[in-house]
């Protein structure tokens, strides 16, 4: 069977398209190193248009406001220059409402695009730019740690990852919080306490990376105004011991925390990356691969949810679940003597 | 009918799913189609591959395991049509629910005449409302343009207009269309489907044809009051296939072995469910229910008029916590039989969410996803009644007679018992009358509706093969009366001449032990004036019966199913529900 696989490790080959869906002007060039912040691509996201009606605003015929016309497609217009006439008695004329540049021209109406602030899309890693995507971005590439997570609220952020408490599998209270965090990411195990958003809020931190969090807070999280994102899911979980693993070991590096909307149709993930240099030059991990002896999985759904282990094999007949459900098992070494048989779909292979 | 004589004997039917591709292959075995094998494998239209041949094509690997019967080959694919040795099929058909839903705006004159005739032929496929825009919202031109080209909808749907009605209003929001058409790259140009006003349609081919991927299609509304659904949602069909053509990898290479036989799961539903309706009880509809993974698919039909609904973003994999959004979790724990807090139910909707391939390994567990699927089914019908040819209430919250009910969707069919696939349909559904419910059990019905285009034999003989499982017949009387009151007389006779008389009593759900297949006559004697849908309040009748997977159920719980303000009542009353059903499985 062929499951998803999970990322959380120490050293890895990283590659990510950052793009921009509609067309923009790229401003890095293949083999350039970026930073995190680096802007790669801007591009007017939401450009806006203005429409004005020529032949309304002159009384004349649109014909006729054709004739009067002074700008054409294409040509760049200031604020208050004049779009059509005079006319009539009183020399009536059209005028510019704002800065922009005409569209389209003719039956006696004018469509002209007007400045809009452009969007920055920034690089969101270190790395080097191995490809470049005409006009929508480009292909960046680094080596370093990765933990991937199934919740983020849309934000971004790079900076130094700190553990609020050595600790990862507690709750996060907001007495645990101080100014000593201030501009940085945090770690955590676990969130159910509104209070604790707010609290961070007012530090300020610069994002918080959560085991798990209890989804009534969902919400708030998406409001908050700096990134967040969940590693296992939702409810009291224990962190799982591969990302606390890889967390630990670069406390109080500088990480970039992409906490984009979790999309796994798309296979976007949020995801923390820590670059490092090095001379190794892993291979890219796999996206999927074969549940099987030997693989070292997550659990995902249940009451052993976020515990890792190792297959130790796949059980030839069906089993019957305390559900009551009948389906294919693995066996699974949770470590020590702790053996579990865990459903087939309720298994992730990660990569460590 | 024999069908020696008929060129296509053998059909193959592929469903890409959100979850799970299915294939199925159809043969004729004693001079009758029949289905032959499923092959089921990952779904892989999504990350990372992106491809969704993948997914076929290991299911058609099990299919080909399980039927002993070579249907792919390396070099060239499918094998169709099927060679002198056995090997392939002779036809092939695709459907697809696969992908996020399209993104729509409509546009209309009135929010509550062509607005709401566009939302409803949106809901006829996979679609998300992202905007829309009428004469009442007080828009701009310019705030229409700005609009359109910030939200880069995949399909434009405008209505309005009857025929030869006003132009004018409809003809000034076609022109910011059209213009906002022409701003966007042409990669991201909309699709237009203009199903308004027929006189105009010269004006919106010579306006949009050039500057966007223009459809025209006979008028929602062509007079106050009459609707004509069919031809446009056939067209939308057609844009979601094109759409889903172009973002799914590999679909072109499935086109080449189905000789272009693809259409929406949803549709080959609706289709499936047409044409049963056109061919069993035409006094009464036929329905049929998908709940999938991310979405809930309603199909009625009355003498071939089809209903179709799609509610993405309702389901009981990736849209459970869609179903939360839309409903609350009052409503869904409502239907649940034991004690749990609201932030485990909440946290489990919305990891469920997460992994939707996930299974509930703890009874709770399980309870939670019968929930999700009830409350998702439950806004569904709620939806779907009002708009149903039939009414049985002036309030439109009862469902009007069906025969039979029809469900599908792994959460039904994968149910640990037959009970609990039977009480997510009935309690969800709410049937009223007498009527059957039954489970496609191998997925078949999208297959089935798209074969019914080829070859309606395969189709009818399929069905006929006994090929849904019967999970009972149900009695569900409606009435007003004290709990504990008698509200029908039943009188059960056997083939060998046994009796068996009941009387229910209002409050209670009763199970008539029936075995299944075995076939009886009921006599049904309501009492103060309830209507078991023999002619009228109070009417009597006989009906001939067969005993399903969980006998006869007769369902005097009342219509609609009222609930306790106290959870705990709830949750004590769907527990004597539940050992009701248990005492019979």
């Amino acid at each position: 069977m062929t499951t998803k696989v999970k990322h959380y490790h120490e050293l890895t080959s990283i590659k990510r398209e950052r793009v921009l869906p509609v067309a923009g002007d790229v401003l890095v060039r293949r083999m350039q190193k970026v930073s995190p912040t680096d802007v790669i691509v801007v591009a007017s996201m939401a450009p806006e248009f203005v429409l004005i009606d020529v032949a309304q605003g002159l009384r004349v015929s649109p014909v006729k406001a054709d004739e009067l016309l002074q700008r054409r497609s294409g040509e760049e217009l200031v604020k208050g220059d004049i779009i059509a006439g005079p006319v009539g008695v009183f020399k009536k004329v059209i005028r510019a409402p704002q800065s922009g540049r005409v569209k389209i021209a003719g039956e006696g109406k004018v469509l002209y695009e007007i400045e809009s602030p452009v969007f920055e899309l920034q690089a969101g890693m270190e790395g080097t730019v191995t490809n470049i995507i005409p006009e929508r971005g480009a292909i960046i590439e680094t080596r370093g740690a990765l933990v991937q997570g199934v919740w983020g609220n849309g934000k971004i952020t790079y900076g130094i990852i700190q553990s609020v408490s050595s600790d990862l599998l507690q709750e996060l209270v907001p007495e645990q919080l101080n100014i000593g965090f201030r501009g940085t990411i945090i770690t955590a195990g676990f969130l159910r306490n509104p209070n604790v958003l707010e609290v961070a809020g007012n530090i300020p931190i610069k994002g918080m990376v959560l085991g798990s969090m209890s989804s009534n807070l969902i919400p708030q999280a998406k409001m908050a105004d700096y990134p967040i994102m969940v590693i296992d899911g939702f409810g009291r979980k224990p962190l799982n011991k591969a990302a606390e693993r890889v967390l630990t070991a670069n406390k109080d590096k500088n990480v970039a925390l992409n906490a984009q909307q979790y999309d796994p149709f798309l296979g976007n993930y949020p995801e923390v990356i820590i670059s490092q240099t090095t001379k190794s030059n892993p291979d890219l991990p796999p996206e999927t691969d074969t549940l099987k002896a030997g693989k070292t999985v997550i659990i995902i759904n249940g009451l052993l949810s976020s515990r890792i282990g190792k297959v130790e094999g796949i059980v030839p007949q069906k089993r019957i679940l305390p559900s009551g459900i009948s389906t294919r098992v693995a066996s699974v070494n949770l470590g020590g003597d702790e053996m579990v048989e865990i459903p087939l779909t309720n298994l992730e292979v990660i990569e460590v | 009918m024999d069908i020696t004589n008929l060129a296509a004997k053998s059909a193959l039917s592929v469903d890409i799913g959100t979850t799970i591709t299915r294939s199925l292959f159809f043969d004729v075995v004693s001079g009758r189609y029949r289905l032959i094998g499923v092959g089921t494998a990952p779904t892989t239209a999504g990350a990372p591959k992106f491809d969704v041949t993948e997914g076929i094509w290991r299911s058609l690997e099990e299919l080909q395991y399980f039927t002993g019967r070579k249907l792919v080959s390396e070099k060239e694919g499918v094998i169709i049509p099927s060679t002198q040795d056995n090997q392939g099929a002779d036809i092939m058909v695709a459907t697809m629910s696969a992908g996020n839903p399209i993104s729509v705006v409509t546009v209309g004159l009135l929010d509550n005449v062509s607005l709401r005739n566009a939302r409803r032929l949106a809901q006829t496929s996979y679609t998300k409302i992202i905007a829309e825009i009428s004469l009442n919202d007080r828009r701009t031109a310019t705030d229409r343009i700005n609009l359109l080209t910030t939200k880069r909808p995949d399909l434009i749907i405008i209505t309005g207009g009857t025929d030869n009605g006003a132009t004018q209003s409809l003809l000034s929001i076609l022109e910011s269309i059209g213009l906002a058409s022409f701003l966007l790259e042409e990669s991201q140009r909309p699709h237009i489907l203009f199903t308004g006003n027929e006189i105009l349609q010269d004006e919106v081919k010579a306006g949009l044809e050039k500057i966007s991927k223009l459809h025209i299609s006979p008028n929602l509304q062509p007079v106050l009051g009459i609707t004509n659904f069919r031809p446009a949602q056939k067209e939308l069909n057609e844009i979601y296939c094109d759409v889903r053509r172009k973002q799914s990898g590999g679909l072109r290479e499935v086109l080449s072995w189905t000789d272009g036989y693809f259409t929406s799961t949803a549709s080959a539903l609706g289709r499936v469910i047409r044409f049963l309706s056109e061919k069993y009880e035409p006094e009464k509809g036929v329905l049929g229910v998908d709940i999938g993974s991310d979405s809930t698919i309603m199909a009625a039909a009355f003498h071939g008029e089809e209903t179709l609904r799609v509610y993405p973003n309702s389901g009981v994999g990736g849209g459970a916590a869609g179903v939360l959004e839309k409903s609350s979790l009052e409503e869904i724990k409502r239907w649940l039989p034991i004690k749990v807090s609201d932030n485990l139910v909440r946290d489990y909707i919305y990891n469920k969410s997460t992994y939707p391939d996930s299974i509930p390994t703890e009874q709770d567990h399980l309870e939670i996803e019968l929930a999700i699927a009830k409350q998702a089914l439950r806004m569904a019908a709620l939806d779907l009644i009002p708009s149903l040819e039939k009414q049985i209430d002036s309030m439109g919250i009862l469902m009007p007679p069906v025969e039979p009910i029809i469900g599908a969707g792994r959460i039904l069919t994968d149910a640990p018992n037959r009970y609990q696939s039977l009480s997510v349909l009935l309690d969800g559904l709410q049937p009223t009358g007498v009527t059957t419910l039954a489970l496609d059990q191998n997925g078949l019905l999208p297959g089935l509706g798209a074969l019914a285009e080829i070859n309606p034999l395969m189709t009818v003989q399929v069905i006929e093969s006994n090929t849904f499982l019967n999970l009972g017949t149900i009695i569900a009387p409606i009435g007003i009366a004290r709990p504990g009151t008698p509200v029908l007389r039943i009188r059960l006779y056997r083939e060998d001449g046994r009796l068996l008389t009941r009387d229910i009593k209002f409050g209670t759900l009763a199970i008539l032990p029936v075995e299944m297949g075995e076939k009886v006559s009921l006599h049904l004697r309501p009492l103060h004036r309830f209507d078991i849908g023999m002619g009228g309040p109070g009417k009597a009748g006989k009906v001939n019966a067969v005993g399903g997977a969980l006998g006869i159920i007769i369902d005097a719980r009342g219509r609609p199913l009222q609930f306790y303000p106290d959870e705990e009542k709830n949750i004590e009353r769907n527990e004597i529900w539940r050992k009701t059903y248990q005492k019979y499985t």
